[in-house]
């Protein structure tokens, strides 16, 4: 049997300098939770029981999170993270992945969250939203403007279609509030 | 035995009306969509239909979602055959003799199969659902909380170790989700934790929204990055099963069958796990060994029908100890706990009716995969064939509509863009998620039984270690933890084999 490859492009192992930043950042990020729950009040002068105070579960919490941090830190270490090149070389470039791709998006989500969501009925918001992320995506530099209108028609269709369809289904039908 | 079958009766009469059908149909279909586009995941197509649900009465809310939920673990099988790409991660196993198959010419024959396979992998799980649940049940009604304390401390540790990658950075999550769930009022002086002054934090992070991000907005980007997806094969031959590919693999169905059902009662593992343990399974008992991985009927037949089987399987956990046993069945809880329904070994004292209910809508939404296993070939291709950029926006859009619609409050919207974010980064740096959902749902119930045990107990700390029960769940846990720990495994299967190695004969 050919084995395959269990692991897809994004599952690759990440380096252990990698790991060792991350371990870093949730040991600290655990410590600061200890403190804030021990910052917490203990209601002693109410008669307060030490395990019914509320910073007791969440001082729990930070302090494993902070020990299994630091065990990622000690393996990192330990897997070549100080080392010059992070112990495993340069990981090799992602065929296909693109950070602009994943930069529009998140830009574009934002953009719907903050600037349209609530100021314009919620049909016109979802639909001007979908127009823009279809067209930014399936813009083609190299096309003429008479080349442009059908996929312009067809993002505008995809977004009224889906703003009014939702409107319909989720506030008519099954009486769910929309933002 | 009679007061049973009638009990079963009465619960199938409550769906056979039109309304109820009605949404059966298009639940089902929603959720084969949902599997069946890579990007799109189960956990996130029940955590969407969710918001849906609200309005409905609890029964008919609860059908809904476990059609998306059976439908949506199927779905995924067709984008493993026709485009070697798995449409839930629980599908990436049929994608090795499925996408052969395919290529060979005989694309209908493995969604035959696969359809064939889902539909009795369901229903052998449905069938343990059925003799299991009530013993269970029974048995968990004299749990205290020391041991549901250790059954949700359990659920995280399991998920963190066996959910798939890397255990460390799975407890990690785990306790992640754990300490989120302390965010909001504490149930003893109803302080504000982590709030600062802000009504809104003070209110506590929302399930749904939480889940929303970590599932919808984080796959929206992850797909956004992810080089897009091409070819499908459209050549499609025959889809109708052959009764000779089941006879002839009845074994591999029945040990398939149970692998998934057990694997989908451990908390957490899911049905990526469970397929990939009946496949293991039926390629260690295959006579054809050789043909794993090139297009074997039998491999294919051992995946589908151990992931399907893992659905009704993480549903019981759910109803006897309030512990999901995979990632959607922790958003069909957290969806359980929002219509009023108290999941764990009260469900079968308060609501008896349910569970036959929950049986009912197992088999239910099992014929009706099987019905559209044969109607839906065409349509799910051109399905296929829609671009990211023309799908995604519209999920993104679902994910607000979802996230806002439980409270009504904009600041739900925000904690989904937070949370999709880390769920976002997570992933990326190698983080497994179901451990993460485990510790937002299961959170809440860790911390009460933790001080109402204390409370109980006044101070003591022992019958958390002593009640038998609790000390082995104590053992298990402290056992799964150690089993992550390379150095610490290799001593116990060298403790293990030294045990059981005869002494040589003196003399």
């Amino acid at each position: 049997m050919s084995s395959p490859d269990p692991l897809l492009p994004h599952e690759q192992p990440l380096r252990p300098r990698t790991d060792l930043l991350t371990g870093a950042f949730f040991a600290l990020f655990g410590l600061t939770i200890l403190y804030l729950a021990w910052r917490m009040p203990t209601y002693a002068d109410q008669k307060g029981e030490i395990y019914t105070a509320p910073g007791l579960v969440p001082a729990f919490y930070g302090t494993v999170i902070a020990l299994l941090a630091l065990w990622l830190v000690g393996r990192s270490i330990r897997r070549g993270a100080l080392q010059p090149d992070g112990g495993g070389g340069v990981p090799p470039a992602r065929e296909g992945y693109s950070n602009v791709r994943l930069a529009l998006s998140a830009a574009l989500g934002l953009f719907f969250v903050f600037v349209l969501l609530g100021h314009m009925p919620f049909w016109a918001s979802s639909a001007l939203f979908i127009f823009l992320f279809i067209t930014l995506f399936e813009w083609r530099s190299e096309q003429t403007w008479p080349q442009r209108l059908r996929p312009l028609a067809i993002a505008a269709a995809i977004g009224l279609g889906t703003g009014i369809a939702v409107t319909l289904v989720f506030e008519r039908i099954f009486y769910v509030r929309l933002p | 035995m009679f007061d049973s079958l009638s009990q079963f009766g009465a619960a199938f009469g409550t769906f056979m009306t039109p309304s109820v059908l009605v949404n059966v149909f298009w639940a089902m279909f929603v959720g084969i969509v949902i599997g069946a586009l890579p990007g799109l995941t189960a956990t996130m197509g029940v955590a969407l239909m969710t918001t849906l649900t609200f309005s409905m009465p609890h029964t008919e809310a609860i059908m809904v979602l476990v059609c998306v939920y059976v439908g949506a673990i199927y779905g995924g099988s067709r984008s493993a055959i026709l485009l070697n790409i798995p449409g839930t991660p629980a599908s990436a196993c049929s994608t090795l003799d499925g996408f052969p198959l395919a290529r060979q010419g005989m694309a209908g024959r493995a969604m035959g199969i696969s359809t064939s396979g889902s539909w009795l992998g369901t229903l052998f799980g449905t069938l343990c659902v059925a003799t299991m649940t009530p013993l269970l049940s029974e048995m968990a009604l004299s749990f205290q909380s020391y041991e549901f304390f250790w059954i949700s401390v359990l659920g995280v540790v399991i998920a963190g170790s066996l959910a798939g990658g890397d255990a460390l950075k799975g407890y990690i999550a785990g306790f992640l989700g754990l300490l989120v769930a302390t965010v909001g009022q504490e149930p003893h002086y109803n302080f504000q934790r982590f709030a600062y002054g802000n009504t809104d934090i003070a209110g506590g992070i929302g399930l749904l929204p939480a889940l929303v991000g970590v599932f919808g907005v984080a796959e929206v980007l992850l797909a956004m990055r992810a080089p897009a997806y091409q070819a499908v094969y459209s050549k499609i031959d025959s889809i109708i099963p052959r009764i000779a590919d089941v006879t002839k693999y009845w074994r591999t169905i029945f040990r398939s069958g149970a692998i998934g059902t057990f694997i989908g009662i451990l908390p957490g593992l899911g049905e990526d796990a469970a397929a990939w343990s009946s496949y293991a399974a039926a390629k260690r008992a295959s006579k054809e060994k050789e043909k794993f991985g090139k297009g074997s009927v039998e491999g294919l037949m051992a995946a589908e029908t151990g992931e399907a089987s893992s659905v009704p399987g993480a549903i019981i956990p759910v109803m006897t100890l309030a512990l999901p046993g995979s990632a959607p069945a922790a958003v069909l809880m957290a969806a359980m706990m929002i219509h009023g329904l108290n999941p764990g070994p009260m469900l079968m004292v308060e609501t008896p009716q349910f569970f036959y209910q929950i049986v009912a809508m197992l088999v239910i939404a099992d014929m009706v995969k099987l019905f559209f296993g044969f109607v839906l070939v065409r349509p799910l291709l051109w399905v296929l064939l829609v671009p990211r950029e023309r799908l995604m926006p519209i999920v993104f859009v679902l994910c607000a509509v979802g996230a806002f619609s439980i409270t009504s409050r904009v600041f739900d919207i925000y904690i989904m863009l937070i949370f999709g974010l880390i769920g976002f980064i997570l992933r990326e740096l190698k983080f497994p998620m179901a451990p993460l959902i485990l510790g937002l749902v299961l959170g809440d119930l860790l911390e009460k039984n933790l001080t109402r045990g204390f409370v109980i107990s006044g101070g003591d700390p022992t019958p958390f270690l002593t009640r038998p029960v609790s000390a082995v769940l104590a053992a298990i846990t402290i056992l799964s933890i150690l089993w992550s720990i390379p150095a610490a495994q290799t001593a116990m299967r060298r403790g293990t084999r030294a045990l059981f190695r005869r002494k040589p004969a003196t003399g």
